[in-house]
């Protein structure tokens, strides 16, 4: 091995070692590059659930949406029931809200009457208010206005002036806040439960049930006797009415029958017959989800299973 | 290839996580590939200046040589150099001058052993420029085979690990068979610069070859009619 050999060969040594260099740093690199779009899950069903569902049921309540306590709790004095503070503040209201209607409609009689009883009066010129006449006829409108908006506030300041001699008297504790009513509707609630409360049929869970169906019919499905050719492309959708012990409630019913050409029709019946044969020979079935018998939207109490030929 | 997870499948393009995840026929049979490689590469490396520095010397000798004026002092000082001309160059005077030496001189011998000699040198030079093509001609067609042969291996090493694993997912396939594929590609990777460089080392010795025979030729009607005017 001569010079130009050792040469070539150092050479070859150093470019291959580069070489791996470059492809173990720019590859493992170059697979890293962010993801244009999250991964998402896929999951293949025949029959989907009619809306979407969580798979863990909620059975807890929801979280109660509770107004924040208006101040220390103090002891009710006066009162002899201070045991219930709830019901209690709402008494007041009844209360001093009967006032209301009593004050508002005598004025609106007034002001109804006062034209009424004015504009007869200038038929009446011997009347001692004659002169003023024009005055109050003019006058009189601008003051009904001020009246129906006085007894308002009148009505509303013995109304707070109520609450706050109520709330003294009887318990400062009260969950009814000043702002019992402030924002109804438009205030986020302080539960942030989101789950349904009640049990629901998710996709995930009708495939379960599905393939638990499927596998327990299996034993009978494989006793049943291919009848001809191209009978196992017949694919019998069933209707299955099931009880709460998992029997059959009704014998089932054949909702479609798919596959069926030329070649096979004529098996069709058969296959049927043999399809229903099949979930009626093995029909009490056994470990169905107790919860999802019967949902918001489905459950195996009302079931469509699909028949097929082995 | 236990089961390596689907969270390693960024690095599984690594070379080196690939070769290490690799059943030991088949990393012996990169391992072979991987010096068959840098074999090739020395050997184009090596070749390749060395082809280049004879093709200048050879030039500049050739020129020199025709310029000079005094053979017999030319090959006293050039003659030792290791350029395929000047052994060509130092064969033939060497055969002229023990041709020369005696008192009869059979013409007709001398001119065919002049042209015996130098061709014979010139086979030797060219014989010992291309004594390392013959490796570059067995890589280039047989490293192919070999990767080839370490892709079957390892395909069939990953389908009896798929039946093992009761799973034809292609997270159980796909690491046995990138891997089997990594065989084939550095088969490749040795063989495609071998053949490249032995069709272009063929071509370089070629034309080096063509060139010393012309310069023989061209030297022995020089020494021909030196003959003639000898005697």
């Amino acid at each position: 091995m001569d010079r130009a050999e050792a040469t070539g060969l150092g050479l070859a040594l150093a470019g291959h070692a580069v070489l791996l260099a470059i492809l173990s740093l720019g590859l493992a690199t170059a697979t890293k590059k962010p993801l244009l779009s999250e991964p998402m899950e896929v999951s293949f069903v025949e029959e989907v659930g009619l809306k979407s569902a969580v798979t863990e049921l909620n059975t807890e309540a929801p979280a109660p949406s509770v107004a924040p306590a208006a101040g220390a709790p103090e002891e009710a004095a006066p009162m002899p029931e201070p045991a219930s503070p709830d019901p209690l503040p709402p008494p007041p209201r009844p209360v001093e809200a009967p006032p209301q209607p009593k004050v508002q409609p005598p004025p609106q009689p007034r002001v109804v009457l006062k034209p009424a009883l004015q504009k007869p009066a200038p038929q009446k010129p011997a009347t001692k208010p004659a002169p003023a006449k024009p005055a109050p006829a003019q006058a009189a409108p601008p003051k009904p206005a001020p009246q129906p908006a006085r007894p308002a506030p009148a009505a509303a300041r013995p109304k707070a002036a109520a609450t706050g001699s109520g709330s003294a008297q009887q318990t400062r504790g009260s969950r009814l806040g000043r702002d019992f009513l402030k924002g109804v509707g438009s205030d986020p609630t302080p539960s942030t439960s989101q789950k349904p409360t009640g049990a629901v049929l998710s996709p995930i869970a009708l495939s379960g049930i599905k393939s638990a169906i499927t596998r327990q019919i299996q034993p009978c499905a494989d006793r049943q006797v291919n009848p001809g050719p191209g009978a196992n492309e017949i694919v019998v959708t069933l209707n299955l009415r099931l009880n709460r012990d998992g029997s059959l409630a009704a014998r089932p019913s054949v909702v479609r029958t798919g596959g069926v050409g030329d070649a096979n029709s004529r098996y069709e019946k058969r296959v049927t017959d043999l399809a229903i044969a099949a979930y009626t020979g093995c029909s009490p079935l056994r470990n169905l989800p107790e919860e999802l018998y019967r949902t918001a939207n489905g459950g195996w109490s009302n079931i469509n299973m699909n028949y097929k030929l082995p | 290839m236990s089961n390596p997870g689907a969270a390693g499948a960024p690095e599984m393009m690594s070379p080196v996580a690939l070769f290490m995840q690799a059943d030991i026929v088949v990393k012996a049979v990169m391992i072979g590939l991987i010096l068959a490689s840098i074999w090739t590469w020395a050997i184009i490396l090596s070749h390749a200046l060395r082809i280049r520095r004879i093709n200048h010397d050879d030039a500049r000798f050739e020129r020199e040589f025709w310029a000079a004026d005094d053979m017999d002092r030319f090959f006293d000082k050039r003659a030792k150099e290791d350029l395929p001309s000047a052994k060509v160059f130092g064969a033939g005077i060497a055969e002229w001058r023990r041709s020369t030496v005696g008192k009869v001189v059979d013409r007709e011998g001398a001119r065919s052993r002049l042209a015996n000699a130098m061709h014979s040198t010139i086979t030797a030079e060219v014989d010992r420029l291309a004594e390392r093509l013959n490796i570059l001609a067995t890589i280039g067609s047989v490293a192919p085979f070999v990767g080839l042969f370490g892709t079957v291996w390892g395909i069939m090493r990953s389908f009896s690990d798929i039946a093992g694993a009761n799973s034809t997912s292609l997270a159980v396939v796909a690491p046995g068979i990138a891997e089997a594929l990594f065989a084939t590609a550095i088969g490749l990777f040795a063989a495609i610069p071998a053949v490249i460089a032995y069709n272009r080392m063929s071509y370089g010795i070629n034309r080096i070859e063509a060139r010393l025979t012309r310069f023989a030729d061209a030297f022995h009607g020089t020494l021909s009619r030196e003959l003639e005017r000898e005697v």
